[in-house]
């Protein structure tokens, strides 16, 4: 038996600890409920437990792999859902982003929230919200130059955090 | 440590790779930037992350959820009740969660599954709970056994800790029970149960909860 594969109680409780935290709230995101995220995040181990022995290490990461998983847990459950309108439950619309774009976004948000808060409070304010560095930096009491070298830090935090949690580009 | 001369114009490279550099900063950047092989590598990586930033909704930044703690034990149980029944039923829990979630719109529906080599499985029964109070949601399928029926129950929206009992109906009137279980964990609940009538007997099954009984018919194969 390969090393590494997910066979045993043991291996999947410590995928679980590691990977179902990322794993249900990308779920959240794609599915927009958060039952129907417990369903899939449930329906991901016991799916990556059958095919446990297939799972090699040497051919990528564990949470690459209970990703592409997920993906194809998600994209059935969308497909039933698809057929059978009006079921979306607690009045929650849900997303109709298709995969790939629904797991970069929620890549690149869990990125901005892994950053520092000082690194995300200017990424925010001046990215998405579109205020002046002047502003920013009256209101935080820096100077200017201050805003603009944490826009460069931040960004480059950013980049770290994409790859920790396996972006790639 | 060695001192660093492109200090100032690599921290002018994020504004400038978000497109917020004073236009009068431009220029001179644009000069350096000729120049330093190591800056253009920087704008370049930063480039890419600038792009990506558009993806995220500033408005989702809060607080991720959580899953909640029961998630890793259903997870486990899940787990050890398939080692135990030999991987059988493969996509049950799936498509039972399904079900349930279709409740409101299906009527009972008979599943017959078409074995390769083209025999024939007995047909499991899968029944919806209809005029359910706004929230709750029960669903239910009822596999044929030697031993009777096998019920497979899908609970969402009780109370968390709410008692349900569950019975099948016989065709003459008679009720017998399939045990009980408690609603938990505020989501889902999907237990196993069984009742010693066979499925072509059955009528319907009814579930108990929260001091109110709901029917749902089991149509004839």
């Amino acid at each position: 038996m390969a090393s590494g594969a997910l066979t045993r109680e043991h291996d999947v409780r410590a995928a679980y600890a590691a990977h179902a935290a990322e794993l249900y709230g990308f779920a959240v995101r794609s599915l927009g409920d958060a039952g129907l995220a417990e369903e899939a995040v449930q329906e991901t181990f016991l799916r990556a437990w059958r095919a446990g022995d297939r799972f090699d290490p040497q051919l990528g990461s564990l949470r690459t792999w209970l990703f592409a998983i997920l993906r194809n847990v998600v994209i059935d459950l969308g497909r039933a859902r698809a057929v059978r309108p009006g079921v979306a439950d607690g009045g929650i619309e849900p997303s109709v982003e298709p995969f790939d774009e629904a797991l970069l976004s929620w890549q690149v948000e869990e990125a901005l929230r892994r950053i520092g808060d000082q690194h995300r409070r200017v990424l925010v304010e001046t990215y998405y919200r579109g205020r002046p560095y002047a502003e920013i930096a009256k209101e935080l009491g820096v100077p200017e130059g201050t805003v603009k070298s944490r826009v460069y830090y931040g960004l480059r935090a950013l980049r770290v955090a994409l790859e920790e949690i396996g972006y790639e580009a | 440590m060695k001192p660093d001369p492109c200090r100032e114009w690599r921290e002018s490279l994020g504004a400038y790779a978000l497109g917020q550099l004073p236009a009068d900063e431009v220029p001179a950047l644009k000069a350096h930037l000729e120049g330093c092989p190591s800056c253009r590598a920087e704008l370049d990586a930063l480039t890419s992350v600038a792009g990506l930033m558009a993806r995220a909704d500033p408005d989702r930044l809060g607080e991720a959820p959580t899953p909640p703690p029961e998630l890793g034990d259903r997870v486990l149980a899940s787990i050890s009740d398939e080692r135990a029944s030999g991987r059988r039923g493969r996509r049950l829990r799936l498509g039972l969660a399904l079900g349930g979630v279709t409740a409101a719109v299906a009527a009972a529906v008979l599943a017959i599954f078409v074995l390769p080599g083209g025999s024939v499985e007995p047909p499991s029964r899968q029944v919806s709970f209809e005029a359910l109070p706004k929230r709750l949601k029960v669903g239910a399928r009822l596999e044929p056994r030697a031993f009777g029926t096998e019920i497979h129950i899908y609970v969402k929206g009780a109370p968390s800790g709410a008692l349900c009992r569950v019975f099948l109906e016989s065709r003459d009137g008679a009720r017998l029970s399939a045990g009980s279980f408690r609603y938990r964990w505020g989501e889902d609940s999907y237990p196993v149960l069984s009742a010693a009538l066979d499925l072509s007997s059955t009528r319907a099954i009814g579930i108990r909860v929260g001091g109110r009984t709901f029917l749902a018919p089991v149509g004839r194969s």
